[in-house]
């Protein structure tokens, strides 16, 4: 599903972002990407949707190379590709309801595709009873969720997630990876960015880690550290 | 709701978000189209009398007394043949003469010239120009013709020189005048609407983020701003046209006033073409405007 051969990312100032990175994801994985501030999680993130281009090396999302996409066929990469952000990016003068039916449609769809995609991905979030809230009405949790529901509402192929539970207290921090524990077993490809050594070491699930752009361990059944 | 209904709910929002700058631009750009439509009317009034002059511009060959008919009138038919002419009359010495006696009644300081005896005045060719600008080189050519039998000295030919020059120079001033004041006043427009429309694309940047990141193309991202400068344009055009059709007759009489010794006329369409004009350029600039500022913001 996600392929990176020998990416590198430098930027203008001369720094390295990524370096030599070879990784591949299967298509239902679900791994975690740790590393401390500024070890390139974001970056690899940004490759994927291609909102970074990477300096040498590939970066294949199903079966197709990022780079050589042409600037029309980008939203077609996104539809495939979700995102969450540890802020959210919900726009406060929308409902729930309105902030997830947005991403159906300014992607075309209309009428009753909207409505039912859109009940479908609230109800999986479990906010279909706050559709009608707005996101300041919302704990950081729900925000989270609805933000979880947006990107799913598009039903892509892999969801990127950097750094979801950043805002978020323990509890609720629990109730967002639980949640996308789901989305993966319904066949989502998961990856998640993050700093957070308890759930990686309570999950046990594949572990990428990044040390000053590089990949200095991939584990089946990973902890947060070696 | 629809992706239609979204464009047109969205241009709407940008637009009423913020009315006192979505006025003030619509404003400027009415002021603007205010300005450009009395100068083309103005334009177009001084366009059109300066062709008029221009028309009037004409040349005179005097006749050798002795001149063969035959000479005279193959000569007038070489002169007619020259595609810068409009047309050539002759004047017989008897038409000069009646002509001038109709002149000095009508003024009392030449005197009668009842009795004047045999006719001095010679007959001549009189040239009308199609093309004023091409006097000089006729005028040469008729006095080339000096020794053929027609035309007896080359001061016979009498052509105004100075006249013609300052006209076309006039014409010309106006033209490349007019093109100047029209760029000036399209940069001006279009820059109120890009700056209009960059404050828009500013306010609304976490929904362009999100709409980009979501995988909505870029024409549909584009569009509700598109139609947000297209409707600053068209309301400034209707303005323009409500203050323009207000203040058009007074001045159009005083501008008419101003120059009726001449017969200017602007077209029996200029109204108009004139309104159709002004609400198409107001539309291509919103749009023209819109466009520059979305995709500029896009392609960061």
């Amino acid at each position: 599903m996600i392929t990176l051969e020998d990416v590198s990312k430098r930027y203008p100032n001369g720094t390295y972002a990524l370096r030599d990175i070879d990784l591949h994801i299967d298509a239902g994985e679900f791994v975690f990407l740790v590393g401390a501030s500024g070890a390139g999680k974001s970056t690899l993130d940004r490759l994927l949707i291609r909102e970074e281009l990477p300096t040498t090396g590939r970066v294949v999302v199903d079966g197709e190379d990022v780079a050589r996409l042409s600037r029309g066929k980008v939203p077609l990469l996104r539809r495939k590709v979700g995102v969450v952000f540890q802020d959210f990016k919900l726009l406060p003068t929308k409902t729930v309801y309105e902030n997830v039916a947005f991403a159906l449609i300014v992607t075309g769809h209309g009428g009753r595709v909207v409505r039912e995609e859109t009940d479908h991905a609230l109800s999986l979030v479990g906010l279909l009873a706050r559709r009608h809230h707005f996101p300041r009405e919302l704990s950081g949790g729900e925000q989270q969720r609805t933000a979880i529901a947006r990107a799913l509402v598009m039903r892509p192929k892999v969801l990127v997630a950097d750094e979801p539970t950043g805002n978020l207290d323990p509890v609720t921090t629990w109730e967002i990876i639980k949640l996308l524990v789901r989305v993966n077993e319904l066949g989502t490809t998961v990856l998640v960015a993050t700093h957070n050594a308890e759930i990686v070491n309570a999950l046990r699930r594949r572990v990428v880690h990044l040390d000053h752009g590089r990949v200095i361990r991939d584990e089946r059944e990973g902890l947060y550290a070696a | 709701m629809t992706r239609v209904a979204y464009v047109l709910a969205a241009a709407w929002h940008g637009f009423s978000r913020n009315p006192f700058m979505s006025g003030a631009s619509t404003l400027t750009v009415a002021l603007m189209l205010v300005l450009l439509a009395f100068f083309v009317v103005t334009d177009r009034g001084l366009q059109s009398a300066a062709a008029l002059l221009e028309s009037k511009v004409e040349l005179t060959a005097y006749l050798a007394d002795d001149a063969k008919v035959s000479k005279i009138l193959d000569l007038k038919a070489r002169i007619e043949r020259d595609p810068a002419v409009a047309r050539v009359d002759y004047v017989s010495k008897e038409d000069a003469l009646e002509r001038l006696k109709k002149l000095s009644a009508s003024r009392a300081d030449l005197g009668p010239i009842e009795d004047i005896g045999v006719n001095p005045l010679p007959a001549s060719l009189e040239i009308k120009l199609a093309k004023a600008q091409e006097s000089g080189r006729l005028a040469d050519e008729l006095r080339a013709e000096v020794g053929n039998g027609v035309i007896a000295k080359p001061e016979d030919v009498v052509d105004n020189p100075q006249v013609v020059d300052q006209l076309l120079t006039i014409t010309r001033v106006l033209s490349i005048g007019g093109l100047a004041v029209l760029a000036m006043m399209l940069f001006v427009t279009l820059f109120v609407i890009v700056n209009t429309i960059r404050i828009a694309v500013h306010a609304r940047r976490d929904e362009i983020e999100i709409m980009q990141l979501v995988g909505a193309t870029d024409r549909l991202i584009a569009a509700p701003f598109v139609l947000e400068g297209m409707l600053v344009g068209i309301g400034g055009g209707a303005i323009a046209l409500a203050v323009f059709l207000a203040a058009a007759g007074p001045v159009t009489a005083s501008l008419i006033k101003f120059l009726d010794i001449l017969p200017v006329s602007l077209g029996p369409n200029f109204l108009a073409q004139l309104a159709g004009g002004v609400l198409g350029f107001a539309l291509l600039i919103g749009a023209g405007g819109a466009s520059i500022s979305i995709r500029s913001h896009l392609a960061k």
